[in-house]
């Protein structure tokens, strides 16, 4: 798996608790491109956290990610609070550029739904919109003091952003929206993972169709510890008991079959696991729903077993 | 066979697949006589269901009913589903038209009545003839002449089966 050493540029106070960090190579080469939407997993002391690239995605001199840290929820961020204390100079590793949240080419307009930080990919996919001449709107709810680029997206966007801190305004706009848009319009949400299940299932009760709806999901529940199942290995024959509040990533470790892995947290697609027999429970937010429903490949480090027996390709 | 060729349901064969119930607004189309009972059936769920609907009713897919068609796409909204119940040929011209006006496949119901007939494009000339032919048959252009064979091979947007000399 390629790492990326990244040297911090830049820290800038965006707003309280919220920092933008610009990261570069340390020789001051390119980075990696990537299209709108995509996002890297930093690796932030102890903790692996997903940020979204705010910047332009060709061949990039820096990486910009915009981290929130609440201080009164400091435990949960402490991947963030780590963030937030380097400095120009300090050094970070990070994975390359990873796209699940990309521009449809074939959409008439994207309709970008923005809970909080999560606005930070729609800064992206705005910027790469205006770029291209593409047709594209923005709502965005987020806490008095917190509304992050409101200056660059209101002046990009002019009447096409509606942006508030009222949740009841919001929640109106956002009903008037989805029974507005123009045929071709896909929605792409992120936020908060309640506020994410809401405009899906909003959207879901307006007749739009899953594959109209893209959601990028960075603030994982923790997943239930799980029912015990056995993992049967083909290629050595051997079974790998996973009991319950174990990962099948952790068990098959500690069996000494190491899987390379990076978020830990079913987003990145690194630990994809290939099944042969048995029905994966997808618990990820990597796989999409045809290859869900084909069962034939399961993240192993938050996904387990409907079946006693998992029979993977390892 | 390809996968580029339909597998939509066939009446008579295959079960309805009836109306779409997650959809806000429809479109229903009928052609050709055997598609009638069906769409009757699939407007009369949608209008106890009080949803908005746009019909028509016609013999083939032909430009007028095209053109009409493009029309209300341009007024439609997310959320809206069309179900289209008629020969393949027809259906698939009508098919090609909802893609183009943003459409996705997700968001289409199909119930085919026929394909006798086959709409066959020419790689050589361009030129689409339709006629009483199958993959694997050949068939002159109607066009440059030459002999084509049909290939079970379907562009969605020209809503065609590829033609090719042997």
């Amino acid at each position: 798996m390629t790492v990326l050493h990244l040297v911090v540029a830049r820290s800038t106070e965006l707003a309280p608790g919220i920092r933008e960090l610009a990261l570069a190579d340390p020789d001051g080469r390119p980075l990696p491109s990537h299209p709108a939407g995509s996002h890297l997993v930093v690796e932030c002391g102890p903790v692996r956290n997903a940020y979204s690239l705010t910047g332009p995605g060709a061949a990039p001199a820096e990486y910009t990610i915009a981290v929130l840290c609440r201080p009164d929820r400091r435990r949960e961020h402490s991947g963030a609070a780590y963030l937030h204390a380097l400095r120009p100079g300090d050094r970070v590793c990070a994975s390359p550029p990873r796209s699940a949240f990309a521009p449809v080419s074939t959409a008439r307009r994207h309709l970008l739904v923005a809970g909080g930080i999560g606005v930070t990919p729609m800064v992206a996919h705005v910027r790469d919109a205006q770029r291209w001449g593409r047709d594209v709107a923005l709502l965005y709810v987020h806490r008095p003091g917190a509304g992050v680029f409101s200056d660059e997206l209101a002046t990009r966007l002019g009447p096409e952003l509606f942006r508030t801190t009222d949740r009841g305004a919001f929640g109106r706009r956002l009903a008037d929206a989805l029974t507005a848009q123009p045929l071709g319009t896909h929605l792409y949400v992120c936020g908060p993972g309640g506020f994410t299940d809401r405009v899906l299932a909003e959207a879901s009760a307006a007749g739009w169709v899953p594959q109209r709806l893209h959601a990028e999901r960075f603030v994982a529940a923790e997943p239930a510890p799980g029912r015990a199942f056995v993992a049967r290995l083909a290629r050595s024959g051997r079974d790998v008991a996973v009991p319950g509040g174990t990962s099948l990533l952790d068990a098959l470790a500690a069996a000494g079959v190491v899987v390379p892995s990076l978020c830990r947290r079913g987003f990145c697609g690194e630990c994809r696991v290939p099944v042969l027999a048995g029905a994966p429970l997808h618990r990820d937010e990597y796989l999409d729903p045809d290859e869900r429903a084909a069962g034939d490949a399961v993240m192993c480090c938050v996904s387990r077993s409907e079946t006693d027996t998992l029979e993977l390709d390892l | 066979m390809s996968r580029s060729v339909p597998c939509w349901p066939r009446a008579g064969t295959d079960p309805d697949p009836g109306v779409d119930e997650t959809g806000r607004a429809y479109a229903v189309m009928a052609f050709g006589p055997d598609a009638a009972a069906i769409a009757a059936r699939w407007c009369d769920r949608i209008a106890a269901r009080g949803r908005p609907l746009w019909v028509r009713r016609s013999d083939r897919a032909s430009d007028e009913v095209l053109a009409a068609l493009a029309e209300h796409l341009g007024t439609a909204t997310v959320g809206w589903r069309l179900m289209l119940a008629g020969p393949e040929a027809d259906a698939l011209r009508a098919h090609a038209v909802a893609l183009a006006g943003g459409a996705l496949d997700a968001e289409l119901t199909l119930l085919i009545t026929g394909d006798e007939h086959r709409r066959v494009w020419c790689a050589h000339c361009g030129e689409t003839t339709e006629a009483r032919t199958s993959p694997g048959d050949h068939l002159p252009c109607a066009g440059c002449g030459r002999t084509l064979v049909v290939h079970a091979h379907v562009s969605r947007p020209r809503a065609a089966y590829l033609g090719a000399i042997p």
